[in-house]
């Protein structure tokens, strides 16, 4: 800027002064400089250019900051009066003009140029010169002229373009490909035309809003001529659909054509309306007819594994060529024709098999496609839940009512429990939904059946807290314990488990067959948290009342040390709280006199430190370990208390009938029959029974069996007490639904003394609400006739469907 | 033959060993306690478990009742402690 050198002192003070006005300096300088800048700015536009030749397949339009456009303001003179020496610059007098025939010869140079474009030859000119004679012509105001002549030459050549396209007798691909160079060449040669009119873009078009680009215009000529002549534009989309309809037969072909072509399509904005609709309902109706014949041809992991490479190689179709914004429609419509459709027939063919044969890997992909759609996955979880009921009830019901399967049910529910937990976790990636449906089906399955499930688990629970179950750890019976508590958490009915739980506790007590007293604890202390204190209150007391018989015991050995009350029975007793352990019907039986004595110097010394107390003995659960002399050597066998009566009868005499050794014993009879076979009919015969049979029958004979011979030295013959005898399973359940049948009526009470009134039907459902384990709406009825029977309450006299309170 | 019960060998080894089981009761004369109507195997209302947490007592009347029972209501009489049964004084057993 030598001329603003120039200024600097004569505008010495001024600067100062105006140094808030700088801009309007910069204008003076603008002026000044303007035809030097002209040419200054042309070169900067050439780097401009160049980036903006890079986004030129975009034909975006220029960018706003663009700094094409000059303001000719008018000179501002900062003249005063003043003794320094005045600059004046002086407009030209004569204004400079251009050759008459200027125009002529220059769009002649220049058409030359876009026509060799066009024909792809060299350009004779140089680009530059070109450039400048542009600059030039918009200089001297004939842009418009030039942008009309420049828009007519290209259309004519365009126009020129289409001849090829309209024979009839080139196959789709070569017709694409003509498209596809025809497209290509097109792009090419605007960009080079654009570069040399660059500055009518810049200027003459940029003014003007209502005037295309000359890209755009480009785009627009090729649009309205080439790919809008509708045989075209129809044998394109056409060519388009047949190549992709045969990429999805499996077919190889040439995806950087399909992609440019398609780019074309987007680039001239008719991809939507012109492709992606027909491209969409080809789709359709391919995936529709494939999704009805694949899925009546294959089975379900085939088909399922099929829609996964569907889905698959649409995404890479959209990747490589497909425009994006296609994405969204066209894996939806997939997801529609070959899932969303078939959701129920899937579920209904497939899933049961898949699950009853653990196909992880299958059963993940369900899910996985199932979770793409809407319903899917609800809808998988119904049929899930569905599965799980229907074989958890094949389990549970027993329609042929066999034993053995009985004895497994448990065992079965746990393995079903833990496959069912395995695909939940891995499969289903362990969805709460799926969690709720498998807790929910358990429940319904597990109580379709009443009480016999609780019965069996308490007793598959006794089987493993038993003494001689050695097949578990401490860690595995623990594990197990807690899963089992999980099938525990479902049943309705737990006062069923919980005597068959009692008895079975107190059997291993009191026959000291409990595996680990830590085992039992455990147990003790999860039924404690799933089911509060009050459920377990009497199972605690079992065990104290275990404890204060082993310190009794100790008392009573030292007091018994000095007297000489037996000298080859040792006796421990435990001593039960009748409200904690299961009721037993008391039974008289003989003993042999120094037994009597030895129980009634401890009864004696019982009472003594108890008063106002009774004793009552249970034989019953009484067990003892006898020493024995065979002619083989001596043994130790462990018996119950009624083998014990039958074997000591035979240190009397050799032989004896069952009359006698019921006269002798007094045990009752069936129960003697069941103790006689144990000894005489087992796999250890301490008895020989004349005439050999199963059965024990009132005229047979039994004889000490002094060969007896056994590789063990120490015998457990006493299985037999353990063992539950019909009797026993009756009353055990008899008695819980007698316990229900107090609780209705002290819920019926309890609701009716606080409602005074109420119908029929509301105290029925108010019942429900309180009580905790399964009735019938009949036995209900039964109990509230009793307590009406029982004066507790009585029938409305006007409304016979309502009841009042007696107080 | 010979069965070791009877063999008055006195090695402690070769004692037979006898696990008797009896259960205990009170001894009442009657099933329920009088002043809160539970039976007497189970515990007053105040108690959760029966046994020894919760005994009976005797008044020289012969009469029983959960001890935490008799002392509530002996606590409740103002002038004379009487059995609530008989009327009678109220005179632990010994």
């Amino acid at each position: 800027m030598p001329l603003s050198n120039a200024n600097k002192p004569v505008l010495h003070e001024q600067q100062r002064k105006d140094e808030e006005k700088l801009p309007k300096k910069r204008k003076l300088t603008d002026t000044v400089s303007s035809v030097n800048k002209r040419i200054k700015s042309g070169t900067e536009e050439s780097t401009a250019m160049t980036e903006s030749q890079k986004r030129a397949n975009f034909s975006a339009l220029p960018s706003p900051g663009s700094n094409g456009v000059h303001r000719h303001s008018s000179p501002l003179s900062n003249n005063k009066p003043g003794t320094t020496k005045k600059l004046v610059i002086k407009n030209l007098k004569e204004k400079p003009k251009v050759p008459e025939n200027y125009q002529q010869e220059t769009w002649g140079k220049l058409q030359e140029a876009v026509d060799a474009i066009h024909t792809s030859h060299a350009i004779k000119s140089s680009l530059e010169e070109l450039y400048q004679a542009v600059g030039n012509m918009c200089s001297y105001k004939m842009s418009s002229t030039l942008y009309e002549q420049l828009k007519q030459t290209c259309e004519n050549h365009v126009k020129s373009n289409i001849e090829q396209f309209l024979a009839d007798n080139i196959g789709y691909e070569e017709f694409l490909k003509k498209i596809d160079t025809c497209w290509q060449s097109h792009c090419r040669q605007m960009i080079m035309i654009r570069s040399i009119f660059l500055f009518l873009d810049r200027t003459y078009v940029l003014q003007n809003s209502a005037i295309l680009s000359i890209w755009d215009m480009g785009l627009d000529l090729f649009r309205t001529h080439i790919v809008g002549h509708h045989i075209v534009q129809n044998r394109t989309v056409d060519g388009l659909l047949q190549l992709i309809d045969r990429e999805r037969t499996g077919e190889a072909v040439d995806r950087s054509r399909l992609k440019s072509l398609l780019r074309m399509l987007s680039d001239l904005q008719i991809y939507q309306e012109a492709f992606e609709k027909k491209f969409l309902e080809a789709t359709d109706s391919l995936y529709r007819s494939e999704g009805q014949r694949l899925m009546e041809e294959r089975d379900v992991p085939e088909y399922l594994l099929h829609v996964e490479m569907r889905l698959e190689e649409e995404n890479e179709r959209l990747l490589h060529y497909l425009d994006q914004s296609t994405k969204k429609l066209l894996v939806n419509l997939v997801e529609k024709q070959l899932l969303e459709q078939h959701i129920s027939q899937i579920l209904l063919k497939g899933l049961d098999q898949l699950l009853s044969e653990n196909r992880t890997t299958d059963l993940c992909r369900m899910y996985t496609l199932f979770s793409r759609v809407k319903n899917g996955q609800k809808e998988l979880c119904a049929s899930f839940a569905t599965y799980i009921k229907g074989t958890g009830r094949i389990i549970v019901l027993n329609v042929n009512n066999d034993p053995d399967k009985d004895k497994d049910m448990v065992q079965a529910i746990l393995e079903f429990k833990d496959k069912i937990d395995n695909i939940i976790s891995t499969c289903f990636g362990k969805n709460e939904q799926f969690v709720n449906a498998m807790r929910e089906s358990f429940e319904n399955f597990i109580n379709a059946r009443q009480n016999k499930p609780a019965e069996y688990i308490a007793k598959y629970v006794d089987s493993k807290l038993r003494a001689g179950n050695k097949e578990a750890t401490e860690e595995e019976l623990e594990r197990l314990l807690d899963k089992i508590m999980v099938l525990f958490r479902f049943i309705h009915g737990k006062d069923v488990f919980e005597a068959f739980y009692k008895k079975d506790l107190a059997k291993r007590l009191l026959v000291g067959k409990s595996a680990s007293v830590d085992a039992e604890k455990s147990m003790l202390s999860k039924l404690k948290q799933e089911c509060g204190s009050g459920f377990t209150v009497k199972l605690e007391g079992m065990f104290k009342d275990m404890e204060l018989s082993k310190d009794i015991m100790l008392a009573f050995k030292q007091s018994v040390q000095n007297e000489k009350t037996s000298k080859n029975i040792e006796l421990t007793v435990n001593i039960l709280t009748m409200g904690y352990w299961p009721t037993y019907t008391p039974m008289e039986v003989h003993l042999p006199g120094e037994m009597v004595k030895l129980q009634e110097v401890f009864k004696k010394f019982y009472l003594g430190k108890h008063s106002g107390r009774k004793l009552q003995w249970q034989p019953t659960l009484g067990h003892c370990v006898l020493k024995a002399d065979f002619s083989g050597g001596m043994k130790e066998l462990q018996v119950s208390l009624f083998q014990t009566l039958c074997l000591l009868l035979f240190n009397e005499g050799d032989v004896f009938s069952f009359e006698e050794i019921k006269q002798a014993t007094a045990i009752e009879d069936s129960e003697l029959r069941r103790t006689l076979q144990s000894l005489a009919c087992g796999k250890a015969r301490l008895l020989l029974k004349a005439p050999k049979g199963k059965d024990v029958e009132n005229e047979d004979k039994f004889k000490f069996n002094d060969d007896f011979k056994h590789k063990l030295y120490r015998i457990k013959i006493n299985q037999i007490q353990m063992k539950e005898t019909q009797e026993e399973n009756v009353s055990t359940t008899e008695r819980v639904f007698q316990d229900r049948q107090y609780q209705v009526d002290a819920a019926i009470v309890r609701i009716m003394k606080t409602r005074k009134t109420l119908t029929h039907n509301l105290l029925i459902s108010e019942l429900y609400n309180q009580l905790k384990f399964p009735v019938k709406p009949a036995d209900l009825k039964k109990r509230i006739e009793s307590l009406i029977d029982r004066d507790y309450m009585e029938r409305d006299k006007d409304n016979p469907n309502s009841y009042n309170y007696v107080a | 033959m010979k069965m070791a019960v009877i063999d008055p060998a006195e090695n402690e080894v070769n004692k037979n060993i006898w696990i008797a089981v009896g259960t205990w009761r009170w001894v009442a004369n009657d099933d329920n306690c009088g002043i809160c109507r539970m039976a007497f195997d189970g515990c007053c209302p105040e108690c959760k478990l029966p046994g020894d947490d919760c005994p009976l007592v005797w008044g020289e009347c012969s009469h029983c009742f959960h001890i935490h029972c008799i002392v509530k209501w002996l606590n409740s009489q103002q002038v004379h402690q009487l059995c609530p049964m008989c009327r009678q004084d109220w005179k632990f057993k010994e």
